[in-house]
């Protein structure tokens, strides 16, 4: 199977859990005829926890708006808020589904697909907020865009909270 | 010996109907966002006049003509604040004294999104409120502003946000570069839903979906600075002849239009007031501090003006004395400028937290 086509079912799989899924797919069908770039593509949470990688693979701060992961990213980092690049603060739950970009790492000259899971339930953490918009597009296009509030679709609902830094693979 | 002061009573302020230098700024409140609020600002006095508080959230008050006695907020609010069961609604608010006097629920799929005023709109007489729902599925809520009453909802798959073009019709935008042309019924039911022709490229140069209206034309500007005129005829829309903001010279110079709410009309001399600012390729949602003014007939750039704060959001009032605002959401303080002339007018600083986009009258 296609690293896409495992993408597009995991996301798949993980959203039929939480609703209807003909009401759903019957969207994704018409926003992925619209997708031209691959990397613009809708992924799920659910990855198991990541080995560390090798020294200086990952460079920088994860609580810095400037740190590599975040080219795409808008909204309090949740690395300042009590989570971590993958993980939400305590008691709130990582969106279903979400925006992604590619962004390259320094560290070793790679450009990866991070995930920008939202955590929702609770409010706004309201530290460490940034916006980076490289390769975000129009609400219209919503798996590239950064201006959802992804904790739609959530169990918690649309009490946003903090923003992850997820990655989900090698761009390639 | 001095006369003393005489004791007061105490009541409550009424306004008197809105004036062309009104303006709403609208407040997402992004650190604190169960607590939306849109600020009514009168510019000639540079004071504010009063404020809704408006739920999780907040995008933006819809103004109907000022006859109608109220203006409209689409809101969404939760049983424990944060969590339990989510209610969403318009409220109507009374526009002289600002109290909610009704309220129309709605399914709670209202999306949440960074404000942008094509998340609601009315059609042309008035008649439905159109609200954009994500959930992520993509439809369209319907409300009889008549009736007060939650019609329906319309499904747009693949497409995304409200362009009223008539009495009847809206288009919203797709992910493939085409449009969604949707008619309705005398009910507001959907009565048509047709995709359009694609009419841009999405990939290489979006649209930004901050578009704005004259008439029966809708301009969008793409990342790059073309604008996109599409118009709506008997036979859906059509694009019109693409024109730059900038020249060669000035796109070289990195030239280009961005921000939240980075376009204004002028409908009566038909002019186009556009933020530019001098930046890389994915820079749409960067402030400025030139607005550049065009005529949307000719084309012709007739004046640039510079702003005294960045600003991320413009709105121009619409009588014949024109005003122009700017706010920016990471300030909040509102600036007022005379449109013709550019001229820095004042400021009204403490406005809001977060501020996002404004509406006039």
């Amino acid at each position: 199977m296609s690293r896409l086509d495992r993408i597009v079912e995991s996301m798949a799989r993980g959203v039929a859990r939480r609703s209807s899924r003909r009401h759903f797919l019957g969207s994704l069908g018409a926003l992925l005829c619209g997708a031209a770039v691959m990397p613009l593509l809708p992924v799920a949470r659910g990855a198991p926890a990541p080995a560390a990688g090798p020294a200086g693979a990952d460079p920088g701060d994860p609580g810095s708006c400037d740190y590599w992961r975040h080219c795409a990213i808008d909204g309090f980092l949740c690395s300042c808020c009590g989570g971590n690049t993958h993980s939400c603060p305590p008691g709130t739950e990582p969106s279903a589904i979400t925006w992604v970009g590619t962004c390259h790492n320094p560290g070793d000259g790679h450009d990866y697909i991070v995930s920008y899971n939202d955590c929702c339930g609770k409010a706004s953490c309201g530290r460490c907020l940034c916006n980076r918009n490289e390769n975000d597009k129009p609400l219209y296009m919503p798996f590239a865009s950064n201006d959802y509030n992804w904790c739609a679709g959530s169990q918690s609902g649309i009490a946003y909270n903090c923003s992850t830094a997820r990655i989900v693979g090698r761009a390639r | 010996m001095r006369a003393e002061l005489p004791a007061e009573p105490s009541t409550s302020e009424s306004l008197p109907p809105a004036g062309p230098h009104w303006v709403w700024v609208n407040d997402v409140n992004f650190f604190s966002m169960p607590d939306g609020q849109a600020f009514l600002i009168d510019a000639d006095a540079g004071r504010m006049l009063g404020m809704v508080s408006t739920g999780y959230s907040f995008n933006s008050v819809v103004l109907p003509k000022a006859a109608a006695g109220v203006i409209y907020s689409p809101e969404a609010y939760y049983s424990r604040g944060t969590r339990g069961t989510r209610t969403d609604v318009v409220t109507l608010y009374d526009t002289a004294h600002l109290k909610p006097v009704g309220e129309i629920q709605i399914p709670p799929k209202r999306a949440s999104v960074m404000p942008m005023s094509a998340a609601a709109g009315l059609t042309d007489d008035q008649r439905f409120l159109l609200i954009y729902n994500f959930t992520p599925s993509q439809s369209v809520t319907v409300v009889d502003t008549r009736s007060r009453r939650f019609v329906g909802e319309i499904e747009t798959p693949g497409c995304g946000l409200v362009y009223p073009t008539g009495a009847r019709s809206f288009f919203s935008i797709c992910g493939d570069g085409a449009l969604l042309n949707v008619t309705l019924t005398e009910e507001g039911k959907a009565a048509a839903r047709e995709r359009t022709a694609v009419m841009f490229d999405g990939a290489r140069d979006p649209l930004t979906e901050k578009g704005i209206r004259l008439g029966d034309t809708w301009y969008f500007v793409s990342f790059e600075g073309t604008v996109y005129p599409l118009r709506a005829t008997a036979h859906g829309v059509e694009l019109g002849r693409k024109w730059p903001l900038a020249t060669q010279a000035e796109r070289a110079q990195g030239w280009r239009s961005g921000g939240l709410q980075h376009l204004a009309v002028h409908r009566a001399s038909g002019r186009l007031y556009a933020i530019m600012h001098r930046g890389g390729p994915y820079t749409h949602k960067d402030p400025g501090t030139d607005v550049w003014v065009y005529e949307l007939a000719s084309h012709k750039r007739v004046q640039q003006i510079s702003t005294r704060h960045k600003a991320g959001s413009i709105a121009v009032s619409q009588d014949d004395q024109p005003l122009l605002y700017t706010c920016f959401i990471e300030s909040n303080v509102l600036d007022i400028y005379d449109a013709q002339t550019g001229r820095f007018l004042r400021s009204v600083e403490g406005v809001g937290q977060t501020p996002t986009i404004m509406v006039t009258p």
